[in-house]
């Protein structure tokens, strides 16, 4: 009976948890800003967690170093279902100009499944609504084809 | 035929009670290598002092009589009582009622605590006897005998206290409560031998007779004398620096009975002195004696408590704190507020001794009482976590438990007496109490973090529950502190309202003794009729019902259907969160927790620090100050 | 047949009004509209005021995790008793001349409640084994230290006041209160009593554990503090506790200081206490929240122990000499 109303609350309420796999901080500017005042993120809904626990989208910048891969795995694997892993800038994705070097472990979508890419460097906050738009909605999705 | 039935009436009940005490003691003594056969004595006395004194509840309690006996049947002559009697009113078998309850319940917990020391003969030989001496003390009729009592259960405290001799600190301990505990007991004796000069007699109410309206400078010395012996036997302040040391080192059942009963006879000698021997209580200046005592000692000691951090010493500054709950309660010499505090009496030796109880259950599986180095029991002790959280709940004053409902008493007592007497210093005194209240609960929050949550340190791994007859007996008191506190209005009415208004009948105790109350000051006209005794039973309906609803839909949307970590597989999912790090031990708890706090007040505590030597020689100084200035009181003020 | 009838309109009590249907959707509203304001206040949009129900509907639809150190009895009943005790005290508390239960407890009483919830999140916090959560329970339980002192004046203050006008003393019963409030006016018509509102407006913030008192849950400092192991459905509901808290006390205030004759009709009487309520929220919750910073816990006890016990003490000594 609430089935639809969850599915609907999932797309309105979603929760972030940003992790920095060791980014340049660029990217990890430009999300805090998108939720301050100018651009108000949490008109959606968006709020920062303090906890992955508490986290429905799981943000990640920068690209992966060797240090940084075991704890940003070990965050992602403590975030309940449903959840959604967005990547912000084009470190993640690609490790941009970092890629090649011998303490980079590779873009993100090696190790985990990525849902959202958000590409830039650093990427424009109305990017960063979009992508995290998108992730609600597959979020939504997602929900809906739990049990 | 005649003689027998005699033998059995409930007129010999009292001396019955005390004597298979003692009896009980002595056989052990004799008998006592077997183990069954010490066990089996033990737990017989226990039991048949408990029975004579529930069967002596409906004769005095409900009956209102007072029973009046005389050993060997020497009654006064010429006027003047020359043998010890045995005056049992409702007042004192309240008391014998708490004795008799914790005694029982710590000979049931000792069987197995103590499995694994040696002396075990001389262990239960001494509790049998400290046992014996409060009976006896509660239930004399005649104040040379409570002075005997008085050093029986002395001198048995001090050896239970330094029993396990091997332990860092139990020696020096035992030895500061023998100093303090001695100048309290010559206090008691000198105050005695005072009177007897001055009225020629030993007997209770016959010196309840002779002495209200005769007081001269002796008797004033006497009363000062007095009150400060039965404040030792009870650790108020500033006597409380012996109760952490006496409690800390000695084991937990005797701990359960410094705790519960022998800081309750200190009480009960000091409501003997002032309501019947000297029935002083009203004077303004009486009562803020007893109003100051209390207030200093609730809040002095639950400061010191929240400093500790060690699980025992922390335990017997509440203890202290509760007895000045009870102090300031019946200092105010209101029905309510003696009722509220014989009540409170009551409850503290229910829940004090479960408390205790778990402590020494924590001890005994790992070891240590150390808040910094235990952590995580829950997991592997978890009865004992259940017992301990009721206790914790209890002392702390969360309704539904029976510390609520007496402390709700209390409160009612105290600001009753505030706007009759238009002093806005009784006011002060209820603030002080519910703050009182609330750092309790803090130090209980601490403890609870500290023992039983939080992290399992590794050393701790091969902890497991502890044995069934230590459990049956927290069971016991814990089941004891949820029907005292659900049903507070029957416990008012049958034993606490009795017991209250035998205080203020000293008439009645004179007379039964077979002295003329004619003389005696017309008993004030003391209203019992209450403001209103706390109704949990509907508040409680209403909780559980609320609760059953929320649980029904919490369950029928699947609320506990929740992913938990099947066998040992490592999984990061079900890991604490350590910022993305792998989890190591890291426990929160004893001196780490409310900083805050300490931080503010780090004034007071330095100044508590330097205070609290540790030096026996500065307590006794402090025994000897305390005397000097009750004495410039008393001479003063009566 | 009569009994059948009063267990009935007892169960709409406790189910409906004042109950938990009623502190669901008023509690859960009042925190929306606390975000609405602060997020006015700070220029900008906000989220929509239903938000609090997106995010207890999203959190019943997650799923729980119970760590592997936490003991899962306590984990999953502890939010569950929280919620029962708050919901048992919004029914202890009269909505103007209509009083459910009130006439069974008396404020000393729901100053002992208000302690269950705080234990819940505690034990909670504490069960889940987490190093945050220890630290969070010590800053949570010395917040609760310093607002219980400051509380205790209030009432004592407002109970003698109402007590030497009705000629017992001291009156702790708040259906008491409330008739002596419909017949003389509003207590904070009284020059004596308005150091008292004051205090009172500050310690809500700091019971509920809204910003800027809100050092047991930082987010930033300890991720989350009590709550950093719960996920899904429980979370929600600790989510859903708070929101009633701030709707308990809300009411506690206008029952001590704005009570009055209402209009004798129980639907508009609670329409106008949520009102009152809102009215209240924006004033000592979100007005504070937007303009100040977190504050540091050994910050919190001095301000409540000091300023606010003060301002409550002026009251209490007023009030005993008549004034």
């Amino acid at each position: 009976m609430f089935k639809k109303l969850i599915q609907e609350s999932m797309g309105k309420s979603p929760w972030l948890f940003h992790i920095n796999a060791g980014s340049c901080n660029g990217c990890d500017i430009e999300l805090v800003s998108v939720l301050t005042p100018r651009y108000d993120a949490e008109r959606l809904g968006f709020k920062l967690a303090g906890s992955p626990r508490h986290a429905d989208i799981v943000v990640v910048t920068g690209p992966v170093t060797k240090q940084s891969l075991p704890r940003v795995l070990r965050a992602i694997s403590q975030v309940p279902e449903p959840r959604c892993i967005v990547t912000m800038g084009s470190c993640p994705q690609s490790g941009n100009v970092f890629r090649g070097s011998y303490s980079v472990a590779g873009p993100l979508s090696k190790y985990v499944h990525v849902d959202v890419d958000v590409a830039g460097c650093a990427p424009k906050p109305e990017a960063v609504i979009d992508g995290l738009a998108l992730a609600t909605q597959i979020l939504k999705e997602k929900r809906g084809q739990m049990k | 035929m005649s003689p027998v039935i005699n033998a059995l009436s409930y007129q010999h009940f009292p001396i019955y009670a005390i004597m298979v005490l003692f009896l009980g003691a002595f056989l052990i003594a004799v008998f006592g290598r077997n183990r069954t056969a010490r066990n089996v004595l033990a737990l017989l006395s226990i039991t048949a002092s408990l029975a004579f004194i529930l069967a002596l509840i409906r004769p005095v309690m409900l009956g209102g009589e007072i029973i009046a006996y005389w050993l060997g049947g020497r009654v006064p002559a010429g006027g003047y009582a020359i043998g010890i009697a045995l005056e049992v009113d409702a007042l004192s078998l309240f008391f014998a009622l708490i004795v008799a309850v914790a005694v029982f319940v710590s000979g049931v917990y000792s069987i197995q605590y103590m499995r694994h020391d040696d002396n075990e003969r001389e262990y239960y030989t001494l509790f049998l006897m400290l046992a014996g001496g409060v009976m006896g003390l509660v239930l004399s009729g005649d104040l040379f005998n409570m002075f005997i009592m008085v050093e029986v259960l002395t001198f048995a405290a001090v050896a239970l206290t330094a029993f396990r001799n091997t332990a860092t600190g139990a020696l020096e301990a035992a030895f500061k409560y023998l100093v303090v505990g001695c100048i309290g007991s010559t206090c008691i004796l000198v105050g005695t031998a005072m009177l007897y000069a001055q009225a020629h007699t030993l007997n209770l109410a016959q010196l309840a007779q002779l002495l209200p309206g005769n007081l001269n400078t002796a008797t004033k010395v006497a009363f000062a004398l007095l009150f400060v012996g039965f404040g030792t036997k009870a650790f108020i302040v500033p006597f409380h620096p012996l109760a952490a040391d006496a409690h800390g080192a000695a084991p937990a059942s005797i701990s359960v009975m410094i705790s519960g009963v022998l800081t309750k006879s200190g009480i009960y000698g000091i409501i003997r002195l002032t309501y019947f021997l000297f029935q002083t209580m009203n004077l303004g200046t009486m009562q803020f004696l007893l109003v100051f005592v209390g207030s200093l000692s609730m809040f002095i000691c639950v400061t010191m408590a929240l400093a500790q951090h060690d699980f025992k010493r922390l335990l017997a500054f509440h203890s202290i704190s509760q007895i000045g709950y009870v102090l300031t309660a019946v200092g105010l010499c209101t029905a309510l507020g003696v009722s509220a505090g014989l009540y409170h009496a009551m409850n503290h030796t229910l829940f004090k001794g479960l408390l205790f109880l778990a402590a020494g259950a924590v001890l005994h599986e790992t070891g240590t009482t150390d808040l910094g180095k235990l952590g995580g029991l829950s997991k592997k002790m978890p009865h004992t976590t259940v017992l301990f959280l009721i206790g914790a709940f209890s002392i702390s004053g969360i309704p539904p438990f029976n510390g609520f409902a007496s402390k709700w008493m209390v409160y009612q007592a105290t600001y009753q007496k505030a706007v009759e007497s238009g002093n806005i210093g009784f006011l002060l005194v209820t603030i002080i109490a519910l703050v009182t209240s609330v750092l309790t609960l803090a130090s209980f929050v601490k403890v609870s973090q500290s023992v039983f949550f939080g992290q399992l340190p590794k050393e701790l791994e091969h902890v497991k529950e502890v044995s069934f007859g230590m459990r049956l007996a927290m069971g016991i008191f814990a089941l004891l502190c949820i029907l005292t506190g659900l049903f507070p209005g029957l416990v008012t009415s049958y034993i606490t309202e009795p017991a209250a208004r035998a205080v203020f009948s000293v008439a009645q105790y004179i007379s039964a003794m077979g002295f003329d109350a004619s003389g005696v000051a017309a008993e004030s006209v003391v209203s019992f009729a209450h403001v209103g005794v706390w109704e949990p039973i509907s508040w409680l309906l209403i909780l559980c019902i609320a609760l059953l609803a929320i649980t029904i839909v919490a369950v029928a949307s699947k609320y506990d259907n929740v992913s938990q970590r099947s066998g040992e597989a490592v999984d990061t999912k079900y890991e604490l969160f350590y910022g993305g790090e792998a989890q190591e031990f890291s426990q929160v708890g004893g001196g780490d927790l409310f900083w805050g706090f300490k931080h503010n007040w780090r004034g007071y505590f330095d100044f508590m620090y330097r205070l609290h030597s540790g030096v026996v020689n500065d307590y006794a100084l402090w025994a000897v100050v305390d005397l000097a200035l009750v004495m410039l009181f008393s001479l003063i003020v009566l | 047949m009569t009994i059948v009838i009063s267990a009935l309109q007892y169960l709409g009590y406790v189910l409906i009004f004042p109950g938990f249907l009623f502190c669901f959707l008023a509690g859960m509203l009042l925190c929306g509209i606390d975000r609405k304001l602060v997020a006015k206040m700070q220029k900008r949009v906000g989220p929509p005021v239903l938000q609090p129900f997106y995010d207890f509907f999203k959190l019943c639809g997650k799923e729980t995790i119970v760590p592997a150190s936490a003991s899962k009895t306590t984990f999953l009943m502890a939010p569950l008793v929280g919620l029962a005790a708050l919901v048992v005290i919004q029914l202890f508390i009269p909505v103007f001349s209509f009083s459910a239960f009130s006439g069974m407890a008396d404020v000393i009483v729901i100053l002992y409640l208000l302690l269950i919830p705080a234990m819940s999140v505690i034990l909670g916090g504490a069960a889940s084994g987490s190093p945050y959560a220890g630290v969070g329970l010590s800053r949570e339980m010395v917040t609760i230290i310093s607002c219980e002192l400051p509380l205790v004046l209030v009432l004592l203050a407002v109970a003698k006041t109402v007590g030497s006008a009705l000629g017992t003393g001291l009156c702790f019963s708040l259906s008491d209160i409330a008739a002596y409030q419909a017949m003389h006016g509003s207590l904070i018509t009284k020059i004596s009593m308005l150091p008292a509102a004051v205090a009172m407006l500050l310690i809500i913030p700091g019971e509920t554990g809204n910003h800027p008192f809100d050092a047991a849950e930082a987010e930033t400092e300890i991720c989350e503090g009590l709550l950093a192991e719960y996920s899904g459905a429980p979370l929600g509901v600790y989510k859903l506790s708070h929101a009633i808290k701030m709707l308990t006390l809300t009411s506690l205030f206008v029952a001590l200081f704005l009570g009055g004759l209402g209009t004798g009709f129980v639907a508009l009487d609670g329409i106008i206490l949520f009102l009152l309520c809102v009215v209240l929220t924006a004033v000592s919750i979100s007005f504070v929240h937007a303009i100040t910073a977190r504050l540091k816990i050994e910050q919190i006890f001095k301000f409540y122990w000091t300023l606010v016990s003060g301002l409550a003490l002026i009251s209490l000594v007023l009030a005993w000499y008549g004034l």
